[in-house]
């Protein structure tokens, strides 16, 4: 029982003790007289109104989606425009490539309809 | 050792009814859409030719070297190299396999060329024609295999094909049952023969050789020769358990009760299969390794007395069968008995020589049931035939013939080889065995001829309208048949006995197989000359008493005359008392003795049957408490807790994707305490 | 070789062909009207980067694009087997019903990137890499096993694979970045070498090993990491569930022989690999594959609908296969490989059975199976006893060739318990392996259950796939000789 950390085992522990055992004396004597009121959930004293689990347009979520795929991507120009002398023609055709494919995608997203909001 | 000659055409004898075979299996439907079932006849008949004519050439190859140089060898690869074990794919001729190919092509190509006009009405032409060419190809793999596994591969190959073509109609579960059956029983007889293989690569590996090449275990078997285990011989324990899968391939007793069953295949595939061939297998891997069995004598004589018992008690089988293919069938279990004497008697010539007559006559009679049957629309019941000689003329004659020869009668094959195996088991003291197979020999001339005359003979038994509508088969049927009935004629000439002024040129041939025939040389000709009187004289008893029986009981004295023009007819036709005689003799002494038998079946045996049947009763009851509360309350707790647990976990699984999660959480958390606990 | 990115290219051609067939197909489904070239044209993608796949045998092994992946023989094997499992998978698709109810572009393009993923995955030698393979075979697997998409139990199937993929891999970079916290490095021969010096804190990397297992495991589908497979397999379309079962185990099993054997064990004498002592995976791995092969067995035991227990089947089989790699030597990794070849031939076998009878039937239950022979289907259900008693170990079939190696080399490591477990499991499996062959053949159809028939293209590769899984069982020569030329490691 030399280990250095011994004591703090023996504080959770403890903590540990004491917050079910409150807990559990607590459910044992405490008076229960509920009514509809107290049995509302807690809104920071505000009345609660309607249920919080509504029903979001899937659409938001497609443009949301699509804009964080095409707005990364582009990110990738700023660094390669800085650097585009250095890297020279090999860096043209490399971005090119990159373009082609992001412009695939894109026409893909186009044809599809994802971009119609009807 | 002598190095074997290399060729390369030997793999075409055995891999050509196999091309014919793939054909057929992949695409014969399409074909018989197509082209119709007579491109299918061709696919097949065609390999099975060539190999024939290739068989040809292979044995004028052997012909023209040594005798003590007649091996040919075709090795194709090595297919398994694991470490001692080395098996390559190799196909092997010598003089007792090129036998064993001629008989499988010839007579199968036969068979193959009957069976077009056979199944001509039957829908699965094409797999019919598949499965035929793929057991040809089985056969003779089993039988060109140089060793020991790739024999075994043919060995599994021919059972496969016999339950599929047993079970050829299988929309009738009474065939299904059949396929089952001779699966099921084959099964107990390959535990045997693997155990057997597996015993001598064993031993062997165990001596610093191992090997399953049949050149090289006869090579190195004098190194196992004195290894025992537990008392026993090793050689003397791998030859039985070898034995027991010969028992379950060639229907010995007691493992013989597929055979009659396999019956319900097609006919030719009855012919082919389960009487020229596949049934033969047991017999031919017993010469094939007659150098092991000549170290086991005790084996030997275990197999002498299967094969005497089987041929003798399933002769008396055959007696009292209607049913005209289930005679045969018991007459070819009868014939292998046959065989398995002369395996026993270390006169491995002589049995093979009535393997390959056996071929001939046997597969002459199956396809002229076969032919009977079709005329008579499908119905096997000789009770209801009778008469057909004028409508049947060439089946009735191929019959006769057929029979005759299996009667054992002069000069017909049957007789030579039957009499070389009955003379050898006697020389060689078998006095028990010889008994039994002299018996079976009057049994079976007994059975045949009363089969033939119910079948061929006396008044038509049949309704007029099927009567009526009786055929002779269409040519193509025909011409196998007479072709088998001619070598069921002549065939006997391969082993005239010297005592007959012949040389036996069977034996000879087989002598660098099978070694000079030795110790009996010395016997007085006399003996064997009088042997062979009593074993016809005793085929000549059957044959008239069945004529009494089923003949004379029935008929007017007008159709005597046409009957069998033999020597024996007319001598006991002029003593027509001896009818009287014979009837009140043996058929009253039979009933008599039956009677007596029946007494004393009811009151001396139905007693001690019945005591030592309380006895059982009485045990197998204590045995059924203990079976029922301990030994099922073991077997279903362990069934029911694996079931259970199965539940259990099962239950984990609630779809809940949370709960998922927390297991993973809990299993990384238990890895980390363990992991803690234990290595710290 | 340690080449630059502009010099890999030329070794690179798999890939850039199965980038490109993934970029036509998405061209080709925007401007072509009949959705039916698109399977083809994705067959032909995957036939031409096969073709370069075996080109690449015989060139000299070495790290591409700056140590990111490596050429050596194990990953163009894994590329062998990843393709074959596609092509066959998009043979069976095109002869599914399920399939033609979904969006034919997407279908086949998600499919090879998938695939692009398991190259990946076999061939990468840096952790990030790792981790972005493993993801990209995720992401796709989660839209192929929703795409039924009028179909409730493939979206929850989906979502759920969703959750519990994100998790795993989660806590698979979690362990990673413990790692690179050690050593200071992704890439794997540096990893090797830091943690050979022995200065690692053992329990640390215990613990980290543990979390990248996680997520390994939950790809190769072994205990605790399997509880997605049941949901997933059971919803995702019949074909995409058999690429699951063969395709993205097979890749799981890869990355983590790539991680666990070349990256932090030193390859010893006579195959046999030593780990970084102190850190007992091995043992870890030895009751995870116990725990998986019964687990999954006894979950098989009473299911009731054929592709869930097919699934159970596939957990247990991922216990079977993992016991190649608890015995530390070359000798069980090629059992590894030659099972998983003989596995993806038999058990796509069987889930092609079970398409024909879901064509037919529309039912997916064991019941739909009864007297299957006599209903027109003597063939598939033949072929379904094929595969079945294949996937059981029965001989002379090849999945008794597979088992037996796995099982001599557990024996040859002396694991006894181990091996005793194995066996006692495959007993097991024969009895529900056995039952469905039963109710094929020996239970007779009732009047309502209607006769299966085939649709002419399945029927060739029902032979493709038969054929294989008898010959391998009698002639595995070949197959064997492949797989240990295939145990090359390119390691400096």
């Amino acid at each position: 029982m030399t280990h250095p950390y011994f004591p703090v085992l023996m504080i959770f522990l403890f903590a540990g003790v004491i917050v079910v055992s409150f807990l559990f004396i607590a459910q044992l004597v405490g008076p229960k007289r509920p009514n509809p009121i107290k049995s509302e959930p807690f809104e920071s004293g505000n009345p609660p109104k309607g249920d919080a689990r509504i029903r979001f347009s899937v659409k938001f979520y497609m443009v949301a989606m699509l804009f964080l795929i095409f707005d990364l991507e582009v990110v990738f120009l700023y660094p390669w425009a800085i650097l585009f002398r250095r890297l020279g023609l090999f860096g043209l055709v490399e971005m090119g490539i990159f373009l082609s494919v992001l412009i695939i995608g894109f026409i893909y997203v186009w044809r599809k309809g994802a971009l119609e909001w009807e | 050792m002598d190095h074997p000659i290399q060729t390369d055409y030997l793999r075409w004898i055995v891999l050509l009814p196999l091309l014919g075979a793939g054909i057929n299996g992949l695409l014969g439907a399409i074909l018989q859409r197509q082209f119709g079932k007579r491109a299918i006849s061709f696919v097949a008949c065609t390999p099975v030719v060539i190999s024939f004519l290739l068989s040809i050439w292979a044995f004028i190859n052997l012909l023209a070297l040594d005798p003590e140089k007649r091996f040919l060898i075709d090795s194709l690869y090595t297919w398994i190299s694991l470490g001692s074990l080395n098996v390559t794919v190799a196909f092997w001729l010598d003089p007792l396999s090129v036998v064993m190919i001629l008989v499988i092509t010839g007579v199968g190509g036969l068979i193959h060329i009957y069976s077009i006009g056979y199944m001509q009405e039957d829908e699965a032409y094409w797999r019919y024609f598949a499965f035929l060419n793929l057991f040809t190809f089985a056969m003779l793999l089993l039988v060109t295999a140089d060793n020991l596994l790739l024999m075994f591969i043919g060995w599994e190959g021919v059972g496969f094909c016999s339950y599929a073509l047993i079970g050829f109609w299988y929309r009738d579960h009474v065939n299904t049952r059949a396929g089952n059956k001779a699966f099921i029983v084959n099964r107990v007889g390959d535990v045997g023969f693997l155990l057997g293989i597996f015993l001598i690569y064993w031993s062997l590996d165990k001596a610093g050789h191992g090997t399953v090449t049949f050149r090289e275990i006869e090579t190195f078997v004098p190194l196992i020769k004195d290894l025992e285990i537990w008392g026993i011989g090793v050689v003397t324990l791998a030859t039985l358990f070898l034995f027991i899968g010969a028992m379950g391939k060639s229907a010995q007793i007691p493992l013989h009760v597929w055979l009659p069953d396999a019956m319900q295949g097609p006919t030719p595939v009855s012919a082919l299969i389960h009487a020229a061939t596949m049934v033969t297998a047991g017999v031919y891997m017993i010469a094939r390794l007659n150098f092991l069995y000549s170290l086991a004598p005790s084996t030997l004589t275990v197999i002498a007395t299967v094969g005497a018992l089987t041929a003798f008690l399933s002769a008396t089988i055959g007696l009292v069968q209607n049913d005209i293919k289930r005679v045969l069938a018991y007459s070819t279990v009868s014939q292998l008995g046959y065989m398995f004497l002369a395996m026993g008697a270390g006169a491995y010539s002589a049995g093979i020589f009535h393997l390959v007559t056996h071929a001939f006559f046997k597969a002459c009679l199956f396809l002229s049931a076969g032919s009977v049957i079709q005329a008579m629309h499908h119905e096997q019941d000789m009770q209801k035939m009778g008469g057909l000689r004028w409508r049947l003329p060439y089946t009735h004659l191929t019959y006769l013939v057929a029979g005759i020869a299996l009667a054992g009668i002069p000069p017909f094959a049957g007789f030579f080889s039957k009499d070389e195996i009955l003379w050898k088991s006697f020389s060689h003291g078998l006095i028990f065995q010889w008994a039994l197979g002299f018996a079976a020999a009057g049994l079976t001339a007994f059975y045949i001829f009363r089969q033939i005359f119910l079948v061929f003979y006396g008044s038509p038994r049949a309704d007029p309208h099927t009567q009526s509508l009786v055929h002779e088969s269409p040519q193509i049927m025909v011409l196998p048949l007479l072709i088998l009935a001619f070598l069921s004629l002549i065939g006997g000439s391969l082993g005239v006995p010297e005592v007959l002024g012949g040389s036996n040129r069977i034996e000879h041939w087989f002598e660098p197989v099978f070694g000079s025939p030795g110790g009996h040389e010395n016997a007085p000709v006399a003996m064997e000359i009088l042997l062979m009187a009593l074993s016809v004289g005793i085929g000549l008893f059957g044959i008239t008493l069945a004529y009494l029986i089923y003949l004379r009981k029935t008929l007017v004295a007008d159709t005597f005359s046409s009957l069998a023009a033999g020597v024996p007819y007319r001598l006991l036709f002029q003593k027509y008392y001896v009818d009287e005689l014979y009837q009140f003799t043996f058929v009253r002494g039979t009933l008599f003795f039956s009677r007596v038998g029946a007494w004393i079946d009811q009151y001396i045996i139905d007693f001690i049957v019945d005591g030592s049947a309380k006895t059982t009763t009485f045990i197998s009851w204590v045995n059924g408490l203990f079976d029922n509360y301990v030994v099922d309350w073991i077997v279903n707790k362990i069934a029911d807790s694996t079931f259970g647990a199965g539940d259990k976990f099962r239950k984990i699984q609630t779809g809940n994707i949370n709960s998922y999660l927390y297991v993973v959480l809990g299993a990384v958390v238990l890895a980390i305490i363990v992991k803690l606990r234990y290595s710290g | 070789m340690d080449l630059t990115n502009l010099e890999s290219l030329k070794y690179f051609y798999p890939e850039i062909i199965l980038s490109g067939t993934v970029l036509l197909l998405v061209i080709l489904d925007l401007v072509i009207q009949n959705k039916r070239v698109l399977a083809p044209f994705a067959a032909l993608g995957c036939l031409l980067s096969l073709g370069a796949t075996l080109q690449l045998y015989g060139t000299s092994e070495g790290w591409l694009f700056h140590r990111m992946v490596v050429l050596d023989n194990f990953s163009l094997f894994f590329k062998v087997v990843s393709l074959l499992a596609v092509l066959l998978v998009i043979w069976m698709s095109v002869g599914c019903h399920e399939i033609r109810q979904i969006y034919q572009g997407e279908y086949y393009t998600v499919l090879l990137a998938s695939t692009l993923g398991m190259f990946f995955m076999a061939s990468s030698t840096n952790l990030l890499m790792a981790y972005l393979s493993l993801e990209l075979v995720s992401l796709t697997s989660y839209i192929l096993t929703g795409s039924l998409h009028h179909n409730r139990r493939s979206s929850e199937a989906a979502l759920k694979y969703l959750i519990y993929g994100g998790v795993a891999s989660g806590s698979m970079i979690y362990g990673m970045s413990w790692i690179f916290g050690m050593t200071g490095s992704l890439d794997y021969a540096v990893i090797r070498e830091v943690l050979h010096q022995g200065e690692a804190n053992r329990l640390t990397l215990f613990m980290a090993f543990l979390f990248i297992l996680s997520g390994f495991g939950y790809k190769a589908v072994f205990v605790p990491f399997h509880m997605w497979s049941p949901d997933v397999y059971e919803g995702a379309p019949t074909p995409i569930t058999a690429f699951l079962s063969v395709g993205s185990n097979a890749a799981g099993v890869a990355i983590m022989i790539r991680f666990f054997f070349p990256a932090v064990s030193h390859l010893g004498e006579g195959g046999n690999w030593d780990f970084i002592p102190g850190v007992e995976w091995p043992h870890f791995l030895l009751m995870v594959s116990m725990v998986t092969m019964t687990l999954g067995n006894l979950c098989a035991l009473g299911q009731q609908n054929v592709k869930r227990l097919l699934a159970y089947s596939g957990i247990a089989h991922a216990g079977y296969i993992l016991m190649g790699l608890v015995v530390l030597n070359n000798i069980g990794l090629r059992a590894m490989l030659f099972y998983i070849v003989v596995y993806l031939i038999m058990n796509l076998g069987a889930f092609l059975v079970v398409i024909i009878v879901s064509n037919a039937t529309g039912r997916e239950d064991i019941e739909a199976y009864r007297g299957l022979a006599w209903r027109g289907a003597a063939v598939p259900a033949t072929c379904m006893a094929i595969f079945l008693f294949s996937l059981a170990g029965l001989p002379p079939l090849a999945g008794f060739v597979g088992k037996f190696f796995l099982f001599a080399a557990v024996i040859k490591g002396e694991f006894y318990f181990l091996a005793v477990v194995a066996i006692i499991n495959s007993v097991i499996s024969l009895y529900y392996y056995a039952l469905i062959v039963k109710t094929m053949f020996l239970d007779f159809p009732e009047p309502t259950d209607q006769e299966v028939a085939m649709t002419p293209t399945v029927f060739p590769l029902l032979l493709i796939l038969a054929i294989p899984t008898v010959f391998f069982g009698i002639y595995w020569g070949p197959l064997f000789h492949y797989t240990n030329q295939s145990l090359g490691f390119f390691i400096k």
